[in-house]
């Protein structure tokens, strides 16, 4: 028996292998019961097919039909239908995401008569936007020639799709990966074919991201993003700025309460802070996707040692989960708030680098790199940098420029050796800095009088660190000690 | 003065790469390491070029004689508006790429900006995908302007390859600073262009 297309409520669609990541993901959210938008997967199986056969088999195209016809009954829409029209997205999931994967495609579906059915529903601007945005990612992404023939049939529209899916899989960039990862060279992927929901409907729409704890500092408070009246891709886009998820709990509070109770649950079931895609289409939550949030290292830290005093992990757990990477970055030496408040401050710039540096300030980098040499702590100060300071640059405890901002060359270089730096601090600071020991703060843009004493790492400035090393019977402080 | 070539090459690719080592300049120029050590022992004995240690740089006099050489080198550049225009695209894209660079090195994390560890493969994806579109208008825009500089060619090159590299899951070829990375090489191509058209960095101004 072969499976060629599964529906997420099926057992086999909890198979990363056969459905990709993405969609096993998807099926487990529904199976705890949370309103994920319907959706049928056309399996890696299909495309291990496809590459044999060289087409999409007739059964294929059958099966695909009637999986479309299934989320037709569950959406109560039609595919191309001139009433109360279905739109789906596509995107591909392989069982390891991977780049040079086909970008997703939403609203296929469309044509012009769907268009104007769809005006019924959203009013005339929503449908041409609709229409629009389909047309131009279907042409970039399917069609990638701006002379090729555009199809008005949704369900040739969606074959197309789902064979540039597989043939992604089979592109130059994503055999590069996998040969430079040691993956199989012909690794299928499979294809989530899903329902459209559309924060961009009315005011009661919108769409937006929760993260069920603070990913920056790992406070166990939600923290996210929404904006009303859009879809996701004008928020990944960068044409419109959200606001912050309060903004959901003032608008629609019973669809806020109800993301924050998914956050919960999801957060329990898969042991870990998630990372929430959802969109909100006339008041009614949908969730899109959920994986485990990316966290910086003192969120990583709090999280571990907080899930297991929840008892959402073992303790275990929480140790493998804090890498020796976090605890360094955690001990990294830092200003004390307090140290901070009371020291002259001799200027102000962009924070461009984090990290503190202190030594006395030099312009001149050759200058830099003899004192450094002779065991001096320096400080670079120039009034921008190019080529030509690098070896200051690499010689000096930290970076400062007169001008440019968090994109200039000094910045850029900056963190790419990872030296605290600070840029634009404005005409006149060389004059001010030069010859005197100060003290960079390249985390908040601030350079000081003399060397300030840093923080470097104690056990109760990081309730969450000691009580993992006390976890670890103080092996965990011990092992990155010697 | 008059700088022929390939002592004017030489010059000119120092200038680019401010400091550098003979390896560097191959890089930059494409000449032969004995050409381009020739060059140099002419320019260090005419004062135009000083040695620190393994590295390369133009002394005062060097600068000043490249200076007077550009306007009349790229006189017939300088008045042109085709490429005056196709300066001015690059100037654009330049704040696309340093933008992307700024992306590629700091990733928002909630509120916060922290530095990109390259944990998050589709994060990292994405922003490549930024850079193969900045490289693909960067070469539309270069292939006017290629016919001007005897290098800008070679920069395009050297880009594509650095690309290549980083797409191959070898980050620190996109903004590193210990080898030609694309950031490095595009720092050089940058600077070629201000000096062909006699423009000075924005940065700078």
């Amino acid at each position: 028996l072969t499976h060629q297309t599964a529906f997420l409520d099926e057992g086999i669609a909890s198979d990363p292998e056969l459905v990709g990541g993405k969609a096993a993901s998807l099926a487990r959210m529904r199976s705890l019961g949370l309103r994920v938008p319907p959706a049928f997967v056309v399996t890696a199986e299909a495309c291990r097919a496809y590459f044999k056969n060289g087409r999409l088999g007739t059964a294929l195209r059958s099966e695909i039909e009637r999986a479309i016809s299934r989320l037709e009954q569950e959406t109560e829409r039609r595919f191309g239908g001139v009433e109360r029209p279905l739109l789906v997205s596509v995107r591909s999931g392989a069982a390891v995401s991977m780049p040079g994967m086909m970008d997703t495609v939403l609203d296929l579906g469309m044509n012009r008569c769907v268009e104007a059915a769809l005006e019924c529903e959203g009013g005339g601007r929503f449908a041409a936007e609709t229409h629009a945005r389909f047309r131009e990612l279907f042409r970039r992404i399917v069609l990638k020639r701006a002379d090729a023939a555009f199809p008005d049939d949704p369900i040739e529209q969606l074959l197309l799709a789902v064979m540039a899916v597989f043939e992604s899989s089979r592109s130059r960039r994503a055999r590069a990966y996998r040969k430079h990862h040691g993956l199989p060279y012909d690794l299928a992927t499979a294809v989530t074919v899903q329902a459209m929901v559309f924060g961009n409907l009315d005011g009661r729409s919108g769409t937006g991201v929760l993260f069920t704890r603070n990913p920056a500092t790992g406070e166990a408070k939600p923290f996210g993003e929404f904006l009303a009246g859009a879809q996701g891709e004008d928020v990944v886009s960068g044409t419109r700025t959200p606001d912050p998820i309060e903004r959901l709990a003032e608008a629609l509070p019973d669809a806020y309460a109800e993301l924050l109770a998914a956050g919960r649950m999801l957060e329990v079931a898969e042991k870990d802070v998630q990372d929430i895609e959802f969109t909100v289409e006339r008041g009614t939550l949908w969730l899109l996707q959920s994986r485990s949030a990316k966290r910086s290292a003192d969120a990583a830290i709090r999280i571990a040692v907080e899930l297991a005093n929840e008892g959402k992990i073992a303790r275990e757990d929480a140790i493998r989960r804090v890498t020796s990477e976090h605890v360094r970055a955690v001990q990294r030496p830092r200003l004390r708030d307090e140290t901070r408040s009371s020291a002259l401050l001799l200027t102000r710039g962009d924070a461009a680098s984090p990290g503190v540096g202190a030594g006395v300030a030099v312009e001149d980098c050759d200058e830099t790199e003899s004192r450094s040499a002779a065991g001096e702590r320096v400080v670079l100060v120039r009034p921008t940098t190019s080529p030509q300071d690098l070896h200051g640059m690499i010689a000096a405890e930290a970076i400062v420029t007169e001008l440019g901002g968090t994109t200039s060359h000094a910045a850029i270089v900056s963190r790419s050796l990872h030296k605290p730096c600070v840029v634009g601090c404005g005409d006149g600071t060389i004059a001010v800095l030069v010859g005197r020991s100060v003290t960079v703060d390249g985390s908040h843009g601030e350079v000081f009088d003399g060397s300030l004493p840093v923080e470097t790492f104690q056990t109760d400035s990081h309730p969450w660190l000691a009580q993992l090393d006390e976890w670890t019977g103080g092996r965990l402080l011990h092992r990155l000690d010697e | 003065l008059v700088l022929e070539d390939p002592d004017f090459i030489v010059l000119h690719g120092l200038a680019l790469r401010r400091r550098s080592d003979v390896e560097g300049l191959e890089q930059t120029t494409g000449l032969a390491r004995e050409v381009i050590e020739q060059a140099l022992d002419r320019a260090r004995s005419a004062n135009l070029v000083a040695l620190a240690r393994t590295h390369y740089l133009l002394t005062a006099e060097g600068d000043a004689a490249l200076g007077l050489v550009y306007p009349k080198r790229f006189a017939g550049s300088r008045g042109d508006r085709r490429l005056a225009a196709a300066y001015e695209r690059f100037e654009s894209l330049n704040r696309d790429f340093k933008a992307l660079i700024t992306d590629w090195q700091v990733r928002p994390i909630g509120v916060a900006k922290l530095p990109n560890d390259h944990s998050d493969a589709e994060y990292d994806e994405r922003v490549l995908r930024r850079l193969c579109t900045v490289h693909d208008r960067a070469e539309e825009i270069l292939s006017v302007l290629s016919c001007s500089s005897p290098l800008v060619a070679r920069h395009v090159d050297r880009l594509r390859a650095a690309l290549e590299r980083a797409e191959s899951d070898e980050p620190e070829w996109v903004s590193g600073v210990r080898c030609d990375s694309y950031h490095a090489v595009w720092f050089e191509l940058h600077e070629d262009l201000l000096r062909l058209l006699g423009k000075s960095r924005e940065e700078d101004r």
